[in-house]
């Protein structure tokens, strides 16, 4: 089954290609609608995921015996929500590309083929079949940015796939060193994750891996001080281009050090975690501080996600359970709420081809739908509680005060600072009175750019409301992993740390 | 009477390369006797390389055979000359089926050749003979034989033009150091052979197991000049300044074919001289390989970087895969480095087959600006270069990746990881100037018409592009074969 969201959109790929070119209405609909599929089936999925720890749906099959190679998917509560999110996201990105005229269908195909790049990232279980899905989503990314990018988008396309590449060619070392290890201590080759796990490595050799892994998932995250081509990426991409970056790519890495990172290498996680820390909320801070400066509104909304993103690795590395919750279910909020920003500002641009945030003003009275939006989303991306930005952030200062709390207090002043920068933008861009002439003919929102962003906003306010949702499936995962960190080391997670002694789901629940 | 024991002849471990110098001298002879239209040359010599793989797949049989039953010396055949191990098979059927591919792509020149087409089919399937002897051959004598054989061809063809062009001073420049490398390539086989008293390869390796050597200066000496004449070969750098300019002058039609043969045949020879003859003396060469092969890929990846026309980028992307290749002798083992060159070969002979295409089958030189916009005028021709560009940069699910994979691993394995590393910051670098190429062909805008691809050239397209998209999501039966084939 989980072969099949992989497929399906690559055969969707297939179909769309074959559709002739002089049929150029047809390519979008038809993309959007097979689009649809994985959604169906994703949704399918969370239904049946059972709260459990253990992988499931897994699915092994042999791709090259000698070198220990195999196709091997499988779902946890780290990944459902993730691979949830990619299905959710693609189809609204692609229905929002209406403004793509030209060379539509190799849009549609591109899209479609890093659909199923990305879901394989988030469901392989070997290493060298990971390695190949993290790779091969440069490809249609660095063409969505090349073609159908904005000015500078060969240099930003360019900046973007060498930065990701120079972190794939390290995590490819680490990888090759670790199943060289393995081969030598166990006889065979594997490269699944199981079999890797049971590596005896020694401190130096484990920190080493640990900063070639690191590394690679930081450039993807991106954390500071690696995090330069995001802006141009960000900026430059069309804008289904941006949603996916933001939503999912992005979440490459944050998935990764989960993932690997504190799985292969718990010692040198443990022992690094307060590095990665610091890294990471000065991320937050720095972010937020540059994001405050920032004149053009998708770039502002990139140099948030450096910010957001902080948040996300510091409750990666704090190692507790409600930190660990937090950053999964935040990967999940931040790809809704940026995702929705970066559609808003995109149909803004369609209408003024502009970003520059000086080119607006008092759009509230022009646009209240869209303001509207906006409005719903900045407060979830500040943490309004009620929204599902609350939740993360919330469950990720929490959790990281009882294992990094002078990094915790810090972080807290990027929440300030999110309100600072996001409120700021808004009210530049839609409060007073519009006084230039192009913004006071602008028209609102159509009912198909709404019926776009209802379902993001919906899901905004039930993850915000009830998240147990999707926590209840997360957890037993983290726990997990949690258990096996403490097996392999000797740190010991400070009361409260886990699951029970800490307030779950912040406040409106439990 | 004295009594004269003539040599045991075992005539099919060199049917492959009967067939084919029978081939080629058929070819002259027809074009002689009857001046027939050049498809029935092509004929001809099609069916020569049919004969001459049908005899490989009877070799490779033989030879599963004999290592069953354990009767290794009845492959050594013309009293230890050649040598039918899966080695020297899996070789010659990669030679034979390139020199096919080569034809194909290069047919369109053949045919603006006119009366001179036959030369130019003769001379690819001359060539042919000699770099198959030259991996099959388990005396070094013999080897520098099939050298001077296939090198030889290849400087004509390099040549092979139907108007005074650029290609002349590429053929110049070609046999001038190339002569010069055979030279010192034979010269370190004297000194080989002062130091050891052997010729044979096997016998050299049986030398070191017997003796130790307590002065190896000499032996040294000349394995490293066998090491340079083979690295001028294959471009490797220090060694490589020669390729681009030659890449850049000679007839597209044929660039492909030549940098394809002579990588294969050099790096096969090296591998079987220094994983065979002497793997006793690896403390000495090991270091030496890893040096010539970080320097290639540094060499070959920093300055295609600054490249403006297509083929120089090419050839310096060629000095970097010499690197990548060298670094699975550096693993040492054959299986990666087998399945590489292999994958390498029909990228490169893709990859010129479409340089043909844009740039005429004749011209020197071929600008990056003649790639503008290729995918919006002819998108199937601009999907089949970027793939087997992307092919050549390494990316997953292409056979580029898996070949670079399996040699990094045996490097690794092999206590060279610091040579991994750098190997893959220089693919990292090789993506910028690959990718460039991809930028003009998909980024950038043209008015101009599409471009008509020959049949010939469509067919060399598609076994290239699905050769290198198939290898890449299935490797396991080249894999399995290459492992197979690996020297006595």
């Amino acid at each position: 089954m989980l072969t099949w969201l992989i497929a399906l959109p690559v055969i969707g790929a297939a179909i769309v290609a074959l559709v002739p070119g002089r049929l150029k209405e047809l390519h979008l609909p038809l993309g959007v609608a097979l689009a649809v599929l994985p959604l169906a089936l994703a949704g399918y999925v969370f239904w049946v995921f059972e709260p459990i720890a253990e992988y499931q749906f897994v699915q092994e099959a042999v791709w090259y015996e000698p070198w220990g190679i195999s196709w091997s998917l499988g779902i946890d509560g780290v990944s459902m929500p993730m691979v949830l999110l990619t299905a959710i996201l693609v189809p609204i990105a692609l229905a929002a590309s209406t403004s793509i005229t030209r060379r539509t269908k190799e849009f549609v195909v591109y899209t479609l083929l890093l659909e199923a790049g990305m879901i394989g990232v988030f469901l392989a279980l070997d290493l060298f079949l990971f390695f190949v899905f993290f790779e091969a989503i440069l490809i249609p990314m660095y063409f969505i940015i090349g073609i159908w990018g904005s000015d500078r988008r060969i240099y930003a396309a360019m900046k973007f796939f060498i930065f990701t590449a120079f972190g794939s060619a390290l995590l490819l070392a680490g990888i090759i060193a670790l199943a060289v290890t393995y081969a030598d201590q166990f006889g065979s080759a594997s490269f699944a994750l199981s079999d890797l796990m049971n590596v005896q490595l020694s401190t130096s050799a484990e920190r080493w891996l640990f900063v070639a892994f690191a590394l690679a998932f930081a450039i993807k995250v991106p954390l500071f001080p690696v995090h330069t081509w995001l802006p141009d990426a960000h900026t430059e991409a069309p804008t289904a281009g941006s949603v996916l970056l933001a939503a999912v790519l992005l979440k490459l890495g944050t998935y990764g050090l989960l993932r690997f990172n504190l799985s292969l290498f718990p010692e040198a996680s443990v022992d690094a975690a307060w590095i990665m820390g610091t890294l990471a909320v000065i991320g937050i801070i720095y972010g937020a501080v540059v994001a405050i400066v920032q004149p053009d509104l998708k770039r502002l909304i990139a140099y948030s996600s450096v910010s957001h993103l902080g948040f996300i690795v510091l409750g990666t590395f704090a190692l507790t359970s409600g930190s660990l919750q937090g950053a999964v279910i935040q990967n999940v909020n931040h790809g809704l709420v940026t995702g929705a920003l970066f559609l808003l500002v995109g149909m803004i641009y369609e209408r003024r081809h502009t970003k520059q945030i000086s080119e607006f003003g008092g759009l509230q009275k022009v646009m209240p739908v869209f303001a509207g939006f906006f409005l719903f989303m900045i407060f979830a991306s500040i943490g309004l509680p009620g929204l599902n930005g609350f939740v993360g952030e919330f469950l990720i200062l929490v959790g990281s005060y009882s294992t990094l709390p002078a990094l915790a207090i810090v972080a807290a002043i990027g929440v300030v600072l999110a309100a600072i920068y996001m409120l700021w933008a808004y009210e530049r861009v839609f409060t007073g009175v519009p006084d230039k002439e192009e913004n006071i003919a602008l028209s609102d929102l159509s009912i198909r750019e709404i019926s776009l962003l209802a379902p993001l906003a919906i899901l905004v306010l039930v993850i915000g409301l009830y998240p147990n949702v999707l926590l209840d499936k997360i957890a037993p995962s983290t726990e997990a992993l949690l258990d096996h960190i403490e097996e392999q080391t000797e740190f010991v997670i400070p009361e409260p740390g886990r699951l029970g002694d800490v307030l779950v789901a912040g406040g409106d629940h439990e | 009477m004295i009594e004269i024991t003539t040599p045991e002849v075992s005539w099919i471990a060199i049917l492959p390369e009967l067939v084919l110098a029978l081939g080629a001298v058929g070819v002259l002879l027809v074009e002689v006797q009857w001046k027939p239209a050049t498809r029935v040359l092509g004929a001809i010599s099609a069916i020569t390389l049919v004969i001459a793989i049908f005899f490989t797949f009877l070799q490779w049989a033989q030879a599963g055979d004999a290592l069953e039953v354990g009767g290794l010396d009845e492959l050594v055949a013309f009293s230890g000359m050649i040598v039918m191990d899966g080695f020297a098979v899996f070789g010659r059927f990669v030679l034979l089926v390139m020199a096919g591919l080569g034809l194909l792509a290069g047919w369109r020149l053949v045919e603006r050749l006119n009366r001179r087409g036959a030369e130019a089919i003769a001379l690819v399937l001359l060539a042919t003979t000699g770099f198959s002897i030259m991996v099959a051959s388990n005396n070094l004598v013999m080897m520098f034989l099939g050298l001077e054989i296939g090198s030889i061809s290849l400087y004509i063809l390099a040549g092979l033009t139907e108007e005074k062009t650029k290609a002349d001073e590429a053929a110049m420049k070609y046999f001038l150091l190339g002569s010069f490398a055979s030279a010192i390539f034979i010269y370190g086989v004297a000194l080989l052979y002062a130091g050891t008293g052997q010729l044979e390869i096997l016998a050299i390796r049986q030398f070191f197991t017997e003796f130790i050597v307590t002065r190896p200066a000499v032996i040294l000496i000349g394995l490293a000049l066998i090491i340079v004449g083979l690295g001028f070969k294959v471009s490797a750098a220090p060694f490589h300044s020669w390729a681009p300019d030659v890449y850049q002058g000679a007839p597209s039609g044929v660039v492909g074919y030549m940098a394809a043969m002579a990588k294969i045949a050099g790096f096969l020879a090296m591998a079987r001289i220094l994983l065979t003859a002497v793997p006793q003396l690896d403390d000495s060469w090991l270091p030496v390989i890893a040096g010539i092969s970080a320097l290639s890929m540094l060499v070959g990846s920093t300055i295609a970087l600054v490249q403006s026309d297509v083929r120089r980028l090419l050839a310096y992307s060629g000095v970097a895969h010499a690197g990548f290749i060298l670094t699975g002798i550096v693993g040492g083992a054959t299986t990666g480095m087998l399945f590489y060159v292999t994958v390498y070969a029909i990228q490169l002979i893709g990859a010129f087959a479409v340089v043909a295409v844009v740039s005429g089958p004749s011209s020197s030189g071929s600008s990056i600006d003649e790639y503008r916009g290729l995918a919006r005028r002819s998108p199937a021709l601009g999907a089949a270069f970027a793939v087997l560009l992307l092919g050549m940069a390494g990316l997953p699910l292409t056979s580029g990746f898996v070949a670079k994979f399996g040699v990094f691993s045996e490097a690794w394995a092999n206590g060279y990881g610091w040579l991994v590393i750098v190997a893959l910051l220089a693919s990292v670098i090789s993506f910028a100037f690959y990718l460039r190429v991809i930028v003009a062909m998909y980024m950038d805008e043209t008015e101009e018409e599409g471009i008509v691809v020959s049949l010939a050239a469509r067919w060399v397209l598609t076994i290239a592009v699905a050769g290198t998209v198939l290898a890449g999501i299935l490797p396991a039966p080249l894999i399995d074969l290459a492992a197979d084939a690996f020297p006595l």
